[in-house]
């Protein structure tokens, strides 16, 4: 009984005295280069030899979003094939230097730059990569007539999963790189899987139209 | 008058014998010395029967200046006489057998004499019969022997009577078959009926007519034939007979038509009596009684005889009455209780119950036809209809899935979905958005036209420029779809057409000195648009690194 008397009266005491204690801190959100201490972060990022002569052509385009918005130094080395990736002193922000280096990466996967451009806009947006092999052991002639599958006449299957699930995909041989959102990278994901375990394109885009349509009018 | 029967006998032996031997195809034309010939034969063969017929007027057949009919009549006034005094020997003989062999003696003296003859007559008989089958025709009705033998004459003038006659029996007739008989029996069958009938002359005459025809066939055939018919009506006194000739009639057997084997004359009467025996032996016994009976009786009367006849007829009925009836009388009747196909012979009468076939004949078809015909104008046809399901909702939209490579980038896909999401009002139009605008554009296009052409007073919306793209077609081509005239005039102005300098030279026509000209001016823009680059690259980097080339 004492001791709850005891417990109340004292925040009373507290509250009599709230001009002694000290005002809460109030502190500012760090900086990009004070965070790790004040250091410099880097990004590398490793260029492949089939993306070296485009990204020589598309350099200005990553170049400026890059150094402009995102306040991320950015240079080439050359010597190691790899494009380097710095905050600056004003960066604003510590994730940006991931979106860059998201952003390189995804363009080093295959993606266009446009479409790469989105990871930087957006933070929802994720590349998923996997394999044929994931999915199904294919080799030879099934193989190559899988990844034919995927692609469709003229690529139009693939643009037709793009469309309907706001993704990019990109088909490297045996890799599949798929950047978007996360919902629609699984419907994207379930559509190429299923064209690789051998259903054919009408039925796939049948499921797609269903899925598409639900996931419209959710919204 | 051996001598003198000799020699007429040689010389009536000469006539025949040159009848026999002329043609068959001579005697269908008349010929006055073939008919000389035969009357003269005739005349020989009456006078031969004169000896037989006592009571005949005639002493000799008169034949100068008479013609076939009278001839004819002659021989027949002879032979009537003759026929019924033949008659009377044969029923003596049937009574008396033994008296038959007194004939024999009697008769062999002359048979020579006949048998020449009738061998004649055979071989003439036989030519004859050869050419009168014509007449047979006639003949088969079983006339008598007089139309007979008119019809005939009526068919060969001046021909033998008699072969004549012979030939025509020789055409259908043979030892079996004998129209007169038939006609006989016929008549005799119906007289039966009637009871006024005594069958005994025939039976006699039958046995009579066996004996004469084994020896002399020809010859006495006529007057068989006469015989017959007197017999027909003339008067039978021998009542027992009749009922065994009927009896012998009901069992004939091979004998009895083609005689037996063994031809023996004087026997034929007693055979035919011993048939008479056998034949009684042989019948049922109710018959056997009644010919006992009928035998033992004097005359029925007639009275007796229907009452007979009666009797029969219900002895059968109670037979009938008490025998198992016939299976199509009995009710139910399964196939094993009737003889097999028994029901295929039957009149069976049964219920279908199934409607029959339709018969396809050319009018059901057409009917048909035009049936269909008029549906197909009318337009009404028995489809079955699906029955339209209500709509219970909204038809969903479906979505296009667009095949081609997507113009927009990710960025601004993500872009427009949040600022419809954020701000339906300004976000930019969709895909089915454009198609409806497309599609209103159209149908105002369409209700201009329209109205253009249906209201009196119409007044055309104004026009809105807009920038449009000049094709280069020649103007009149563009103004008129049909020209006149060909016009070169071309709707682009000639620096529209081409915008250039004058070195439109190839280059093969280029001199050493201008292509050389041409080669420094593009390394001179290239090296321009380099510079323009890597200057770009110098600024931004730091002097370490390499620089893009």
């Amino acid at each position: 009984m004492q001791s709850s008397m005891d417990v109340e009266t004292v925040p009373s005491q507290l509250q009599n005295e709230s001009g002694s204690l000290p005002p809460k801190p109030l502190f500012e959100p760090l900086k990009a280069h004070e965070m790790s201490d004040g250091r410099v972060q880097f990004r590398k990022v490793n260029v492949p030899p089939h993306r070296y002569s485009p990204l020589k052509k598309i350099w200005m385009e990553i170049y400026t979003p890059i150094y402009e918005q995102m306040k991320i130094d950015i240079r080439m080395n050359l010597k190691a094939r790899r494009v380097e990736l710095k905050t600056r002193a004003d960066t604003p922000d510590i994730s940006n230097l991931q979106k860059c280096a998201d952003f390189v990466h995804a363009f080093m996967l295959g993606f266009d730059v446009i479409d790469a451009i989105a990871l930087l806009r957006l933070d929802e947006l994720y590349i998923e990569s996997f394999e044929i092999k994931d999915v199904k052991t294919l080799r030879g002639e099934h193989l190559s007539r899988a990844i034919g599958r995927l692609s469709g006449k003229g690529g139009k299957t693939k643009f037709a999963i793009e469309n309907a699930t706001k993704t990019r995909i990109v088909i490297a041989d045996s890799k599949i790189h798929i950047l978007g959102s996360f919902a629609n990278i699984k419907i994207a994901r379930d559509s190429l899987c299923s064209l690789i375990l051998g259903s054919p394109a009408g039925k796939v885009y049948s499921k797609l139209r269903a899925v598409t349509a639900r996931l419209a009018e959710r919204f | 008058m051996a001598t003198k029967s000799e020699a007429s006998l040689n010389l009536d032996l000469d006539l025949l014998h040159r009848l026999k031997s002329t043609e068959p195809p001579v005697w269908l034309a008349p010929r006055a010395e073939l008919s000389e010939t035969a009357r003269k034969a005739s005349k020989i063969i009456f006078s031969y029967l004169r000896t037989y017929a006592p009571k005949s007027p005639l002493d000799q057949l008169l034949i100068e200046g008479f013609d076939a009919e009278q001839i004819w009549q002659q021989i027949d006034l002879q032979s009537q006489p003759l026929l019924s005094s033949l008659k009377r020997e044969v029923k003596k003989f049937e009574k008396k057998p033994e008296e038959i062999g007194k004939i024999r003696e009697v008769l062999e003296g002359e048979k020579k004499v006949v048998e020449s003859v009738g061998k004649v007559l055979e071989g003439e008989r036989r030519v004859l019969a050869e050419e009168s089958d014509d007449f047979d025709e006639d003949l088969d009705d079983g006339l008598d022997d007089d139309d007979e033998e008119e019809e005939e004459e009526e068919g060969s003038e001046g021909e033998e009577e008699k072969k004549g006659k012979g030939g025509a029996e020789g055409g259908i007739e043979d030892e079996f078959l004998k129209i007169n008989e038939l006609q006989e029996y016929l008549e005799e069958d119906e007289a039966r009926e009637y009871g006024l009938k005594k069958d005994s002359n025939d039976s006699r005459k039958k046995g009579g007519r066996r004996v004469l025809d084994n020896e002399e066939d020809e010859d006495e055939d006529e007057e068989d034939e006469d015989e017959e018919e007197l017999g027909v009506f003339g008067d039978s006194d021998d009542n027992e007979e009749e009922d065994e000739h009927r009896q012998k009639l009901e069992n004939a057997g091979y004998e009895d038509f083609f005689g037996s084997k063994r031809k023996k004359a004087p026997k034929k009467n007693l055979k035919s009596i011993e048939e008479l025996e056998e034949d009684s032996g042989l019948d049922d016994e109710e018959d056997e009684d009644e010919a006992v009976e009928t035998k033992k009786n004097d005359n029925l009367s007639t009275h007796e005889k229907q009452s007979e006849q009666l009797r029969a007829e219900i002895e059968k009925m109670e037979k009938a009455n008490l025998d198992p009836k016939t299976w199509t009388m009995q009710g139910e009747v399964t196939a094993a209780q009737r003889p097999k196909n028994s029901a295929l012979e039957v009149d069976l009468d049964f219920q279908h119950n199934v409607r029959p076939a339709p018969v396809i004949t050319e009018e059901f078809t057409a009917s048909l036809e035009e049936m269909i015909k008029k549906r197909i104008i009318e337009g009404q046809f028995d489809d079955v209809e699906k029955a339209a399901s209500l709509p219970s909702k909204a038809p969903r939209e479906l979505k296009e899935l667009d095949e081609n490579k997507s113009k927009k980038g990710l960025a601004e896909v993500y872009e427009e979905e949040y600022v419809q999401k954020t701000n339906p009002a300004a976000a930019p139009l969709t895909f089915s958005d454009e198609q409806k605008k497309e599609a209103s554009m159209l149908f105002k296009k369409l209700c201009l036209k329209l109205d253009a052409l249906s209201h009196f007073h119409f007044t055309p919306k104004p026009v809105i420029e807009d920038m449009s793209i000049q094709a280069n077609v020649p103007a009149l081509a563009m103004e008129e779809i049909a020209p006149v005239a060909v016009s070169d005039a071309a709707m682009l102005a000639p620096e529209e057409v081409f915008a250039g300098r004058g070195d439109v030279k190839e280059e093969a026509e280029l001199t050493k000195a201008e292509r050389k000209r041409r080669r420094a001016t593009e390394a001179t823009k290239r090296m321009t648009a380099k510079k323009a680059r890597d200057n770009t690259l110098l600024n931004d980097n730091d002097g370490d690194y390499l620089i893009f080339s």
